[in-house]
């Protein structure tokens, strides 16, 4: 029942979509409702985002890592980048901070990951990179009743 | 990501996002969308997101951007058929209060009274 990838692309933007692809499909056989699997791909998609665009200022050329691990029905995804890092983790995680206003940015993208998931830890250190850890847990499928 | 944009009269336009919205194809819509509303005339967008199967907060910049561009004079921004998520991350952006619950064709009848004072 468990299991555990690791995923390894370079910082360019259409790897985006190719990251939620991948994760969509490791979760897949937990069942999730379509709710959960839209958040879940949101979260991914934050997190990968923040990596090209601030690690590394999508350069083509840094390597992000994504490790997930599927415990029952707890999926444990870190985004690992070796870029320049987050010099204030704090003010990072505040609704509506972002460096880059003039890219259109929102800042909303660790707010979002906090609401979607059941814990993001952030773990950085300036010029040499940083990972993000977030943990989600699912809901248990309902059974269905029978007809008899 | 694939995308329609129709201008309706001067005013109006109305923005049919589809597939997925993240930051990659952001850029792309951005582009084509920034320079009609530079052309000046433009005080209405509709953003439509029933064939949008993903947005993430991608999407609140490139909305909130094109009303900053709008808030000069005083154009309106609608936004119809969000997901349930989508509605979630729009409500966490503060964006809820633009979330209109009519169809496309009934708003464009509403704003054709506005729009053109009829």
């Amino acid at each position: 029942m468990d299991n555990e990838i690791t995923l390894s692309f370079i910082a360019k933007s259409e790897n985006e979509a190719l990251a939620r692809m991948v994760m969509s499909s490791f979760i897949a056989a937990i069942d999730p409702t379509i709710e959960e699997l839209s958040e879940f791909k949101t979260v991914i998609s934050e997190a990968v985002t923040n990596a090209i665009v601030h690690g590394y200022e999508e350069d083509g050329i840094g390597k992000i890592e994504i490790h997930a691990r599927r415990e029952d029905r707890e999926i444990v995804v870190s985004i690992v980048d070796y870029g320049r890092g987050i010099r204030d983790v704090n003010q990072a995680r505040e609704p509506l901070f972002t460096t880059k206003p003039d890219e259109e940015r929102s800042g909303m993208g660790f707010t979002i990951m906090e609401s979607f998931s059941d814990d993001v830890e952030i773990y950085s250190i300036p010029n040499r990179g940083t990972t993000v850890t977030i943990t989600k847990r699912f809901v248990p499928i309902q059974e269905t009743s029978r007809i008899v | 990501m694939h995308h329609e944009v129709e201008k309706v009269g001067d005013e109006i336009i109305i923005i049919r996002l589809k597939g997925e919205l993240d930051h990659h194809s952001t850029q792309e819509i951005r582009d084509e969308i920034v320079p009609m509303i530079k052309n000046g005339t433009i005080k209405v967008l509709v953003w439509n997101l029933k064939d949008l199967n993903f947005m993430d907060s991608s999407g609140i910049g490139l909305i909130l951007g094109r009303m900053r561009e709008l808030a000069p004079i005083d154009g309106q921004t609608i936004i119809v058929n969000p997901s349930e998520t989508m509605r979630k991350i729009f409500q966490f952006a503060g964006l809820s209060p633009y979330i209109c619950s009519d169809s496309e064709i009934d708003i464009m009848s509403k704003l054709g009274g506005i729009v053109y004072g009829q």
